[in-house]
């Protein structure tokens, strides 16, 4: 994959990012190595970083074939940009915001308009989040489940999708997502509220979220 | 874009509400229903509390999913180290010594 137009210098340390990436035992011996080229601190940096980096592009890209690709193409654009890595930021904070690049660009070539903005914008009617203030629902009030809510998210269409897991599960602030979207902050403000609202709407309704579930494995 | 501007909770209807609602969240980081120039609206309005309280607890359980749960298959790996040696006379990737 080619890797032009891809923002490769390090980002500014952004608070809440760094509250969730400590820095690992070993990882800082590991990147000095790799950047050496032993192969074992390569193999290392990857055992230290490859769930993260997977379950970020599973996240994103909702599918085990495109997902492992990327996580492929990001260790790879990791190894060969390793010699600029300058430690100004957490290693795991670089990567993700390469690994987040790395996917966004790669939805690009696919043709899938990112953040799907036309879909998202004017979603179609089975996938816009429908208005309801009445008819409360007192599970959503206490808790949520993990593996609902996995299930809804991955049901989610790809523009409410990206939004949501850049903001609400990775942290990024509507500003940097509007950047790395290529879209404003209100846009990126709107996205996010129609995605949770989608996601209430899914999981007050189980039933429907199994029937979402089954047709899109049974479009894979 | 332009900047917000906190609406006037005393004369906000529910349909502003709605619509102000991204904005809301943004403004109070996520903490619409505890912000105090709101809970005199929101306690007028249940409804309107009920969907923030859904909302919040959504935004709240999302950050559980940031822990890594999947692990890519041994392939990944294998191609990587193919791809590292496959590379290794070429200038973007670093020449790697074998294990």
């Amino acid at each position: 994959m080619s890797s032009e137009g891809l923002q490769m210098t390090e980002p500014k340390p952004v608070p809440g990012l760094f509250k969730r990436n400590p820095p690992i035992a070993g990882e800082a011996e590991a990147i000095e190595a790799a950047k050496a080229g032993d192969a074992e601190a390569f193999s290392k940096l990857y055992a230290l970083h490859k769930r993260r980096v997977y379950t970020l592009c599973l996240r994103m890209l909702g599918n085990v074939s495109e997902a492992e690709d990327m996580t492929q193409e990001a260790f790879l654009h990791l190894f060969r940009k390793i010699g600029s890595f300058r430690g100004e930021s957490a290693f795991s904070t670089w990567l993700h915001r390469l690994t987040v690049n790395l996917v966004l660009m790669h939805l690009r070539k696919k043709g899938l308009n990112l953040v799907s903005l036309e879909e998202t914008i004017n979603p179609s009617e089975e996938d816009a989040p429908k208005r309801d203030f009445g008819s409360r629902d007192p599970q959503l009030s206490g808790s949520v489940d993990r593996v609902a809510l996995e299930r809804a998210v991955a049901s989610l269409p790809p523009g409410y999708r990206m939004v949501f897991v850049l903001h609400d599960v990775e942290g990024f602030e509507h500003n940097e997502i509007a950047t790395m979207l290529e879209c404003s902050t209100g846009n990126s403000k709107s996205q996010l509220h129609k995605a949770r609202l989608k996601l209430r709407e899914l999981l007050r309704q189980p039933e429907q979220l199994t029937q979402q579930t089954g047709l899109q494995e049974a479009a894979r | 874009m332009t900047d917000f501007i906190f609406p006037d909770p005393e004369t906000m209807t529910i349909a502003e509400f709605e619509q102000y609602l991204p904005d809301l969240f943004a403004a109070t980081n996520g903490r619409v229903s505890t912000d105090p120039r709101l809970q005199s609206f929101l306690q007028k309005n249940p409804d309107c509390a009920a969907l923030v309280r859904d909302l919040e607890t959504i935004a709240e359980h999302a950050k559980s999913l940031f822990e890594p749960v999947y692990e890519p298959s041994d392939n990944v790996w294998d191609n990587i180290k193919i791809k590292l040696h496959q590379n290794n006379n070429e200038d973007d990737l670093p020449l790697v010594r074998p294990l």
